[in-house]
């Protein structure tokens, strides 16, 4: 497998767009403390002020500035999306490729309890989890995790069933190594570049996931996060501070889940060569 | 007739012979053959009452023993009841007389013979070993080496004796020559009933001189059974070393030396040092000569080992037999050629022996011990595979390939390593050089990959390498150099190969022993030369006459051949399957 990822990204002009939108806000969350001009909690007596000077994108009802609110959020959607990524992406590599390896009746049930949790939508088994649980964003992160190593995992299997029958992971065995060492030492390096599209994959989840349950309502309420900026909007959607409320928290995370898949979309390739442009053509 | 018990021999501290048990009746004829050196020499002189060392034991001439003979009565037993052949090394014969003299001496000495009779007795000896006419009044300086052999083997019958002791008889003749004095010497053996004591390195020629053949080494007999029997099928590893070493016309695998030189150890076998399959007991403790089913070895571990052993191997894919109850022994430093078409099961049959795949039937026993489920004999057992592209991980360096194995069996230090590691580069003799050990596999040849691959294999120093088509995807130049390679690790190492190939033209240069595999089952199996020269099998018929020949097919002769070439310009089915 001789894919470069920088050969994909100067390929493809998405992945290019992509990476670009999302250093961007990447570089927005770092430096938030200095963007934002308030404190994003504070509190003041203006509520419902258009935006202005002072305050770029005016208030919201309690008279917190809702730039700074944007620019926090984008903190807790990469933090929790990046925490989702690593946790989900470690499942995915050591469940996948340990079934691929040991077979058996340890393959047989994980690999039907990956169908099963395929088919469970997830937001509502969450919605149920943090009715008993009092969130916090690194809970939530997890809980989100323990719901988007399935399809990875499946297709990591997938490509170790192929991958273990390579003479190399043969010789490799005839040293007396281990699945273990086997694994460590040739399957995930090997397929190294498949777990970065699940690495991807599983970032995007996390941030959309994280968005749609703080909407929901689930998770503290105090956390600055674009889906209860979006929750705290739609409920004063009578108001016409909309535009300047809800759209660009909207718009934030349409832009930021989009240049996941725009990178998604170029790394794609690497997982299926049929995909590749010079091979339809 | 002849008995040799315990004989020793010593000049000084040198020993030279060491417990020679030997019996021969009349009209035996015995060959023992070894390197120079080992002792074949001094026990010609040592039974002639002429050698110049210690000697020690007893020599059983007719019941009496040579060695309490005194000097008088040995005298007349030697040449009249004993003849000796010298070696035919600094001039033996007497420069000053002609040779035909030098014959009629012994005669005239014993007073067996008045000098005229003994004129004509030395002209008819002459004349039966072969020599012309015309040379019987020369002396010894104007005969080439080989007119001076005859006339030495003639003083040695001119008195007629009994037992005749041959020290490199034919070793200035050439073959044709050879050819004509052994059937003379035959003649002599079964006509006139005089027994045979041939000591020579020319193994050959003991072969067709002698009933028995054994070896000596180091001032033992190691290997002691019928002549052909031990030739093709040498039971000893010294006697398997010394026949790989020795070109003739029958074995067709190329020449491999026998590591190390000759010593004379202080304990122990004496051919521990050089042996491939030496265990500590080897070092200390003499081996007696035994008897294994007819044939005397000196060996603790009874001669080669059978070092891996599969019986009734079976595997079946959806009730499809790959491999059907295939049973196969793998000896301890030979090269086993595995050859058949492809889909005859090979390569699934080697996974079973690495257990790679599990056999559906049957057990596989690694040195008699039978291997089971955890793999045990893992390390000892090692793989070549076919395309070494494949087999190396594109991602690591040379370096790292080489010292993966060292790295999975663990407990060493980087720098050991390291070490290790360039070392087996410099046995594949690839460059050392930072350059090399830095490059990636897609960097490298792939005769150069393929070293790595063997490299590697040989980091925990296997006992047995299964090599599935090592060579298939080179071009010939580079497979000639890896295929002399695994030969010359072999000599070294002695390991021992299990040679997979299709192609029989291969397996004839490397091996010393052919299986012919189809659909699932081994046809046939045999000595190389017996395969190639006289297969049975039709499908074995097949393969050899379809091997790769610089002859035009329709030359080959043999029917198959110009049928097959038919099959293949009419598209018929047995040109895709040759063995239908």
């Amino acid at each position: 497998m001789h894919i470069s990822l920088r050969g994909e990204f100067c390929k493809n002009r998405f992945g290019q767009v992509g990476l670009v939108i999302l250093t961007g806000i990447t570089v927005l969350a770092l430096l938030a403390p200095v963007i934002a001009p308030a404190d994003p909690h504070r509190q003041t007596r203006r509520s419902f002020e258009p935006p202005s000077a002072l305050y770029i994108l005016g208030t919201n009802h309690v008279g917190q500035d809702n730039w700074s609110r944007l620019v926090h959020g984008a903190r807790t959607s990469l933090l929790v999306g990046f925490l989702v990524a690593c946790a989900a992406t470690l499942m995915s590599v050591l469940l996948g490729v340990s079934c691929a390896l040991k077979g058996g009746l340890y393959d047989s049930i994980l690999m039907r309890f990956v169908d099963a949790l395929i088919i469970i939508p997830a937001i509502i088994i969450l919605l149920l989890i943090f009715a008993y649980l009092k969130p916090n964003i690194y809970l939530i992160a997890m809980s989100i995790a323990l719901f988007s190593w399935a399809g990875g995992a499946r297709i990591l299997r997938a490509q170790t069933l192929s991958l273990k029958e390579r003479a190399h992971i043969w010789a490799a065995r005839s040293f007396g190594g281990n699945n273990w060492y086997v694994m460590r030492r040739h399957i995930v390096p090997d397929l190294s570049p498949i777990i970065a599209v699940e690495f991807i994959h599983a970032f995007r989840r996390g941030v959309f996931v994280e968005a749609g349950l703080a909407f929901l309502g689930i998770g503290d309420v105090t956390t600055v996060s674009w889906g209860v900026i979006m929750r705290n909007a739609a409920e004063y959607s009578y108001m016409n501070a909309w535009s300047w409320w809800l759209l660009p928290a909207g718009l934030a995370l349409s832009i930021t889940i989009i240049s996941f898949t725009f990178i998604a979309h170029t790394l794609e390739p690497i997982m299926e060569p049929r995909l590749r442009e010079e091979a339809s053509a | 007739m002849l008995e040799l018990r315990n004989l020793t021999a010593a000049y000084g501290q040198d020993q030279v012979l060491s417990g020679i048990d030997l019996a021969l009746k009349a009209g035996d004829a015995v060959a023992l053959i070894g390197e120079s050196g080992t002792g074949k020499t001094t026990l010609g002189h040592a039974i002639m009452g002429l050698c110049e060392g210690v000697v020690q034991g007893s020599i059983l001439f007719r019941g009496e023993d040579l060695l309490s003979l005194d000097k008088e009565t040995m005298r007349k037993i030697r040449w009249n009841k004993i003849g000796l052949v010298f070696q035919n090394v600094n001039n033996v014969l007497n420069p000053v007389y002609r040779v035909i003299d030098q014959v009629i001496e012994p005669m005239v000495e014993h007073g067996l013979k008045s000098r005229s009779e003994a004129f004509l007795r030395a002209e008819k000896i002459l004349e039966e070993v072969g020599l012309a006419k015309n040379r019987f009044s020369l002396y010894p300086h104007q005969l080439s080496g080989g007119e001076q052999e005859r006339v030495l083997l003639a003083m040695a019958l001119a008195n007629d004796p009994e037992l005749l002791i041959l020290d490199e008889p034919l070793a200035g003749l050439d073959d044709t020559a050879k050819i004509h004095m052994i059937h003379f010497l035959l003649k002599l053996n079964q006509m006139r009933n005089i027994t045979l004591l041939v000591l020579t390195h020319d193994i050959a020629t003991a072969v067709r001189l002698s009933d028995r053949l054994g070896s000596l080494y180091g001032g033992r007999i190691l290997e002691l059974g019928p002549s052909e029997s031990v030739a093709l099928r040498p039971r000893h590893p010294y006697t398997r070393a010394l026949i790989r070493s020795y070109p003739n016309i029958t074995t067709s695998k190329d020449l491999q030396g026998i590591k190390g030189r000759l010593t004379r150890p202080v304990g122990g076998c004496p051919f521990h040092p050089r042996c491939t399959q030496a265990i500590d007991i080897c070092s200390t403790q003499v081996p007696r000569l035994k008897d294994y089913d007819g044939r005397m070895v000196a060996c603790h571990r009874g001669g080669v080992i059978p070092l891996m052993k599969a019986v009734e191997l079976t595997k079946e894919f959806n009730g499809y037999k790959a491999v059907d109850s295939v049973t196969l022994t793998i000896h301890g430093g030979e090269t086993l050629a595995l050859v058949g078409p492809s889909g005859s099961g090979k390569t699934t049959l080697a996974r079973m022996l690495m257990r790679f795949l599990q056999p559906t039937s049957g057990r596989i026993y690694f040195e008699d011990q039978e291997v089971n489920e955890d793999g045990r004999f893992s390390n000892r057992v090692q793989m070549i595979f076919q395309n070494p592209g494949e087999s190396l991980s594109h991602r690591l360096t040379v370096m790292d390939l080489v010292s993966e194995p060292l790295e999975v069996a663990g407990k060493m230090s980087k720098d050991i390593c390291h070490q290790k590691a360039l070392a087996l580069i410099e046995e594949v003799q690839l460059p050392q050089d930072k350059a090399l050990i830095e490059k990636y596999p897609h960097h490298l040849s792939g005769g150069e990959l393929q070293r790595v691959a063997i490299a590697r294999s040989l980091a925990l120093n296997p006992d047995l390498l299964i090599a599935d088509e090592p060579t298939s995807a080179l071009d010939p130049s580079i497979q000639a150099k890896v295929l002399k390679l695994l030969l010359h690790i072999q000599e070294n190492r002695g390991l021992s190969i299990l040679f997979i190939t299709h192609d029989i033209a291969v397996a004839r240069k490397i091996s010393d022993r052919i299986a012919v595999m189809h659909e699932g089952k081994i046809v046939e199996e045999g000595p190389v030369s017996q395969i190639i020269t006289a297969p049975i099998h039709p499908c074995t018929k097949a393969l050899v006459a379809s091997a790769p020949s610089l002859q035009k097919v329709e030359t080959n002769g043999t029917g198959t051949a110009d049928a097959l070439a038919v099959g293949a310009r009419q598209g018929a089915k047995s040109a895709l399957d040759p063995c239908s």
